[in-house]
């Protein structure tokens, strides 16, 4: 754990304000007490009566305070009593000042920073489980943070904002999301926010600022070599550099991963709707498909997101018109380029009679929806795609009714939520969407199969990893020499007849990756699975894969004797 | 249907039924609690604590230690009432089957969590 210097830091802002403070009144103390003690009591039995020290701490300890306590051990003389109101004031006064000072120490907004960074630094620590930093706490770190917790996994975050690390305070999260206010790119931070942990899987860069986004992944890797990075990259120049950071590094170009969502859609109408039933999106069921038509497609807005959707389009044999404010770059080859606003006049400039489709990409809500209205007004049966750029606009966009909406944010933070919580997803994705012969057919398959096992209920992507902490007793069962096979375990206990609620989808083993694969796979120890299921079939499994008894039942059919009775009684009279 | 969890079934349940047995009447009248309900109890109990042992499981850990419970304060009232008879010959008075009747409700709590998660354990996985 990273806390020395934070340690040092706290001690060394306390020891620095409270020096004069405590010099002021120990100074005070020992005068007053070296008063009291050199200074004649009255006459007991003829004798001179001193205090002791003890005597006198103690008179002071409740006369500097303003106890009062009477006089002990004995009655004074007239001059203790006089260097006693002395001492009373002169101490009252001291311990206010002290007082004062602590009362200043707690306002210094160093000592509260660096307060706030050891605990911090402290609650992280506490984390005995896999965790991940993220760096930014915006539409997208919040999507991304909501996932995780979700998902049952753990979640650090720093923000710049002191207003988003607040409101991270305030929501309801299953477990505890520690957050610091500080910039992620400085070393101490990334180091405070565990990066070199055991635990820290990953490093999600999604600040709003790209070169901040570069800077925590370089410093992340350099003090890290093995933790993985994620990062949100729109600019080919930054994804080059963070390509030769070497080990793990993935970086999600949202518009990238929309022109491909887009191409699946054109070409595999069914594996949109999969991919977004999958994620979760709001409305979404395996039914209804998207299906953008081909003809004639207008492109309002020719940012980042305009160049890869028309990339995409023309691919796909699409004739494409685009409009906007700026003047076209000349290696570009599209066929009609209005330069200026979208409005009415350069949308029928644009020919928006006869096109069939229009995506409203500028950088702006309020002109992409305007952009909608005006579009359908002038053509009815258009098919739109509409680009949303902040969350906050969203009543106004599902009002919209556009046939697609693009959230570069939310794109973002699905797409790295896959990665972290399912990354065998993409060899999956990557099957379905190969072209080759019957994959069609095995998309609606597997569609079909999701619908007869999960229907309506909130599907849910789960990652199983055989290991022995993960799954004890299938690891315990291999170990004996016996097979399990995928079949086995995902048998319902309840009737091994049947299977629970949850469709495999990927099984990593060995290296080797096998989409779909059969029931009768033999798992073997360090097999990753990943199944999409409903919460209750996850549930089972886990306990299936952790209960010895439960397993060989659903293996062989037979309850296992577990008491030491049952299993003398077994052996005794071989019936097991 | 399995031998072993119709034995088991079986002690847990008949512990319990036996322990609320014990414990039904006055509690400060000792002619509402029998020292034969009590012997029951304390050999049936520990007849189903010995059914437990070796079960490597989560929730055979938890039986185990619920049963242990059980064991531990019926003992305790077995004792008690030992010592009020034989040793200290005070007899069972109003104040001596109180504290009896409370190690005894005791146990039954700890009987009605082992059945709790007895009962749960076989609705999730198994039915």
């Amino acid at each position: 754990m990273y806390t020395s210097n934070e340690l040092s830091r706290v001690s060394f802002i306390v020891m620095r304000e409270m020096r004069t403070p405590l010099i002021a009144l120990i100074t005070v103390y020992s005068v007053a007490i070296f008063g009291m003690v050199s200074i004649p009591g009255p006459e007991i039995d003829g004798k001179i009566e001193y205090l002791s020290i003890f005597h006198a701490f103690y008179f002071m300890t409740y006369t500097a305070t303003t106890t009062g306590f009477g006089e002990i051990p004995f009655a004074f003389s007239d001059a203790q009593r006089l260097w006693a109101i002395a001492c009373l004031y002169v101490s009252v006064v001291t311990w206010f000042y002290a007082l004062g000072s602590i009362v200043r120490l707690f306002q210094n907004v160093f000592f509260k920073r660096a307060v706030d960074e050891l605990r911090f630094a402290l609650s992280v620590n506490r984390i005995g489980a896999p965790f991940y930093i993220i760096c930014g706490f915006g539409d997208t770190g919040s999507v991304l943070v909501r996932g995780l917790n979700d998902a049952g996994l753990h979640a650090v975050v720093i923000d710049e904002s002191a207003e988003r690390v607040m409101a991270l305070k305030l929501r309801n999260y299953k477990t505890a999301v520690p957050g610091l206010c500080a910039d992620a790119s400085v070393p101490r931070h990334l180091l405070e926010a565990g990066v070199t942990s055991e635990y820290c899987k990953a490093v999600v860069a999604i600040t709003s600022i790209e070169d901040v986004n570069l800077k925590i992944s370089a410093v992340a890797r350099l003090l890290n070599p093995d933790v993985g990075i994620l990062t949100m990259s729109k600019m080919d120049v930054f994804e080059e550099t963070l390509a030769t950071l070497g080990g793990e590094v993935h970086i999600v170009d949202p518009f990238k991963t929309f022109a491909k969502v887009l191409n699946a859609c054109i070409n595999n109408p069914a594996f949109y709707a999969l991919n977004n039933w999958l994620v979760g999106d709001k409305g979404a069921n395996l039914e209804s498909y998207v299906h953008p038509p081909v003809g004639g497609w207008i492109i309002a807005g020719y940012g980042r997101m305009g160049m890869e959707a028309n990339h995409v389009l023309t691919m796909n044999g699409i004739k494409t018109a685009v409009i906007d404010p700026h003047s076209r770059k000349k290696e570009e080859e599209i066929e009609t380029y209005i330069t200026g606003r979208a409005n009415a006049k350069t949308l029928r400039k644009a020919g928006i009679d006869h096109a069939v489709g229009l995506l409203a990409a500028a950088d702006d809500d309020g002109q992409n929806l305007s952009v909608l209205l005006n579009a359908r007004s002038l053509n009815q049966n258009l098919f739109t795609i509409v680009r949303q750029n902040s969350h906050q606009n969203e009543l106004a966009f599902a009002k919209a009714d556009a046939d697609m909406i693009m959230q570069p944010t939310l794109v973002t933070a699905r797409k790295i939520l896959l990665l972290l919580i399912a990354p065998l997803l993409k060899h999956f994705f990557r099957y379905l969407l190969a072209r080759e012969p019957g994959r069609d057919d095995d998309i609606k398959q597997v569609i079909s199969t999701l619908r007869d096992k999960i229907g309506d209920k909130k599907p849910l992507l789960v990652t199983v990893d055989f290991t022995r902490e993960k799954s004890r007793a299938v690891i315990q069962y291999l170990d004996q020499g016996f097979d399990v096979l995928l079949g086995d375990i995902i048998a319902d206990p309840r009737n091994p007849e049947q299977e629970l609620e949850l469709m495999l989808f990927v099984i990593q083993s060995e290296g080797q990756v096998i989409v779909l694969p059969s029931n009768d796979h033999k798992i073997k120890e360090g097999d990753q699975l990943l199944f999409c299921g409903t919460a209750y079939a996850k549930q089972i499994l886990k306990s299936t894969i952790n209960n010895e008894y439960t397993l060989h039942y659903l293996c062989t059919g037979i309850h296992k004797p577990s008491s030491y009775f049952a299993q003398w009684y077994a052996r005794r009279f071989n019936k097991a | 249907m399995n031998l072993e969890k119709v034995i088991f079934g079986f002690f847990i349940v008949l512990s319990l039924t036996l322990n609320v047995g014990f414990v039904l009447g006055e509690y400060n009248n000792p002619e509402h609690h029998s020292v034969y309900e009590l012997f029951a109890v304390v050999v049936v109990n520990m007849i189903a604590t010995g059914l437990k042992l070796g079960d490597r499981s989560q929730i055979g850990a938890l039986l185990l230690a619920t049963s242990l419970v059980a064991d531990f304060e019926l003992i305790a009232a077995a004792l008690e009432w030992t010592f009020a008879v034989h040793v200290i010959g005070t007899g069972i008075t109003p104040e001596v089957i109180t504290s009896i009747v409370s190690l005894a409700g005791g146990a039954l709590v700890a009987n009605i969590i082992s059945v709790v998660i007895l009962v749960s354990e076989t609705l999730i996985s198994r039915i």
